[in-house]
């Protein structure tokens, strides 16, 4: 194949991802797979660079979150197709992430973005789920030895469960062992740090930069 | 010289000055008091009173206020509210504790906690198609025991001649509606895939809303100042959905509901919509709303109150604004009431201004800080009102 052709290809994946067209992605990707075209490849020169368009746009007010959502789910809905080569060519992931709501909060959009972003920009990423209690995030630091953990809370009222579950992390011994990045509606960079996070996102596409500064 | 409390809202909303900034509180959810903090009020002020629920609805966990505490609160609107059907009531009191609650809608919530109960039954979650809308159980807008209350609560307040009367029929708000029949990450991902499928759900929730407010505004329309509907557009930082999409799928929803209300009565249409929806305010005020709520003054663009009323103050008259996600949970009461100072003084100067917190009253308030948001209002609310 030309370059010309190849980089055609690229182009074609990194619009169907920007514009949410899941089925014309899958079928690129299959094509490229078909014509040896490298998963990293694919992943990495066309795929996370669309992702990244997605959050600049959300950043800028070009896309909300019925975009994002849609751009979000035809990235998802390759991955099943590229998981196995990009296992077989060993490629690290950026890091790994433990995300959860912090307990009594169940308010998972924000936290659903944050995972596809995440696992979008090469991360691998352990999703707790909502509603999380202190212990089961010190179960999954020890379990999955995370580069990184994310708490997010919606409410004013579950705000105060950040500090809390910090503190059970850092009663727990693990503090040192991960970095905390903190985020939900309510939150500002302040309330993150004296909670003792060590950053804040106030939105997904963020989270990627802020989680990608923490572990550099 | 003092007004009535009725005289001093319509003062505000006919944008001239009143006695002192009109007080908005318990009359609604969104202008409501969790039960937590009605308990520390009731308990702070010595005052005994059942721990009733808005809408006769303990899921939902918002005090109806009793008279006592709203006249402490100097609260200068009465809510009137409509109630599910009493078999939907009477079901929900008889079913097992803890278990789920749902409502006429077919729509419900979960216990996650005790006593917190959030939305999550979401019978149209899997729909896709119009035919799916169609073969759907609609809840029955006619049965008569959703208002039967109502004629007779409003007529005594019309009679009492106090306060101004707001009312607020659960939940009239489209979008809201489609979230709770959907999941809201399920339905915004169908306004982005299928359009077309996304309005055809807000306009068949639309009618369904219609025929509840027309069954409202015939009983009570001819004798109310204030009907509250709403949709929450924005975000922490922006907009749920791109205003070209707002302006196809749901602006026409909200513009039709308001001249279905105008048919029917006089009463000035209160827009409950959170977040950063200032890109979207031309709009509301070209459909004809009167009174926008809750000015989310955490959120974006709404933080500049200045902007806000030199460019809508002469066509909307505001409602809310003392933030809810920093100052009433965690300020003293002094930064509470220097809070109530300046937003007064940037939106009261010649009226057009309710003063409320911006959403309900959670838990974490303390009741202190309740009181020094309404006491600032009343000591520095008063008439004239300059910016400093």
């Amino acid at each position: 194949m030309t370059g010309m052709a190849e980089a055609a290809r690229f182009d074609a994946l990194f619009d169907h991802i920007l514009v949410g067209d899941a089925d014309a992605a899958v079928a690129a990707v299959q094509t490229g797979l078909d014509d040896g075209v490298p998963a990293t490849s694919l992943l990495f020169d066309a795929m996370i660079p669309a992702l990244e368009e997605v959050g600049r746009r959300f950043e800028t007010g070009e896309y909300f979150l019925p975009e994002m959502l849609v751009a979000a789910r035809a990235m998802r809905s390759t991955m099943a197709l590229l998981r196995p080569s990009l296992v077989a060519s060993d490629v690290p992931a950026a890091g790994r992430f433990v995300m959860g709501t912090v307990a009594g909060d169940i308010h998972d959009i924000g936290k659903d973005m944050v995972d596809l972003m995440l696992e979008g920009a090469g991360f691998e990423v352990i999703d707790l789920g909502v509603n999380v209690p202190a212990a089961r995030f010190i179960e999954a630091i020890q379990e999955h030895e995370p580069d990184v953990v994310g708490m997010s809370a919606f409410l004013t009222t579950t705000m105060p469960q950040v500090a809390r579950t910090i503190q059970a992390i850092r009663d727990a011994g693990l503090r040192d062992r991960v970095r905390i990045i903190v985020g939900g509606a309510p939150i500002t960079e302040a309330f993150a740090l004296e909670s003792g996070a060590d950053g804040y996102a106030p939105d997904a596409s963020s989270a990627v930069r802020a989680t990608r500064a923490l572990i550099r | 010289m003092t007004m009535t409390s009725r005289e001093r809202v319509l003062t505000a909303l006919s944008h001239e000055e009143p006695d002192r900034v009109p007080i908005v509180i318990g009359a609604s959810n969104a202008t409501g008091i969790k039960m937590g903090t009605y308990r520390a009020l009731k308990a702070t002020l010595g005052i005994e009173a059942p721990d009733a629920y808005l809408y006769d609805w303990p899921e939902l966990g918002t005090a109806a206020l009793d008279e006592a505490t709203l006249r402490r609160l100097h609260a200068d609107v009465r809510g009137v509210l409509d109630l599910e059907p009493a078999t939907i009531l009477e079901r929900n009191q008889a079913r097992p504790a803890h278990s789920d609650y749902v409502n006429s809608w077919g729509s419900g919530a979960v216990e996650i906690a005790p006593g917190e109960w959030f939305p999550m039954v979401e019978p149209l979650a899997e729909a896709t198609t119009i035919e799916a809308i169609d073969v759907y159980p609609w809840p029955d807008m006619d049965d008569p025991t959703r208002i039967a209350h109502m004629a007779g609560q409003v007529d005594a307040l019309v009679a009492e001649g106090e306060f101004a009367i707001m009312v607020t029929p659960w939940l009239l708000f489209p979008l809201e509606r489609a979230f709770a029949m959907q999941g809201m990450d399920r339905f915004l991902l169908n306004v982005a895939l299928d359009p077309d499928f996304a309005a055809a759900l807000l306009r068949r929730i639309a009618v369904v809303c219609e025929r509840l407010m027309d069954h409202v505004l015939d009983a009570v329309g001819d004798r109310i100042d204030i009907i509250k509907i709403g949709d929450d557009l924005g975000t922490q930082q922006s907009l749920l959905m791109s205003p070209a999409t707002y302006r196809s799928i749901l602006k026409p929803v909200h513009a039709e509901s308001i001249q279905a209300i105008r048919r029917r009565t006089d009463a000035k249409v209160f827009f409950h919509t959170d977040g950063d929806v200032f890109p979207l305010l031309d709009d509301l005020v070209e459909i004809g709303v009167d009174i926008l709520n809750p000015i989310q003054t955490s959120a974006g663009q709404m933080a500049d109150l200045g902007r806000l009323k030199r460019r809508y103050g002469d066509a909307l008259v505001f409602c809310g604004g003392i933030d809810t996600q920093r100052i009433l949970p965690h300020a003293s009461p002094s930064e509470v009431a220097a809070e109530v100072r300046r937003v007064v003084e940037a939106l009261g100067p010649g009226g057009g201004y309710l003063l409320g917190a911006v959403h309900t009253v959670m838990d974490d308030v303390p009741a202190a800080n309740v009181l020094a948001m309404v006491d600032a209002a009343v000591s520095t609310g008063r008439s004239p009102v300059h910016s400093r």
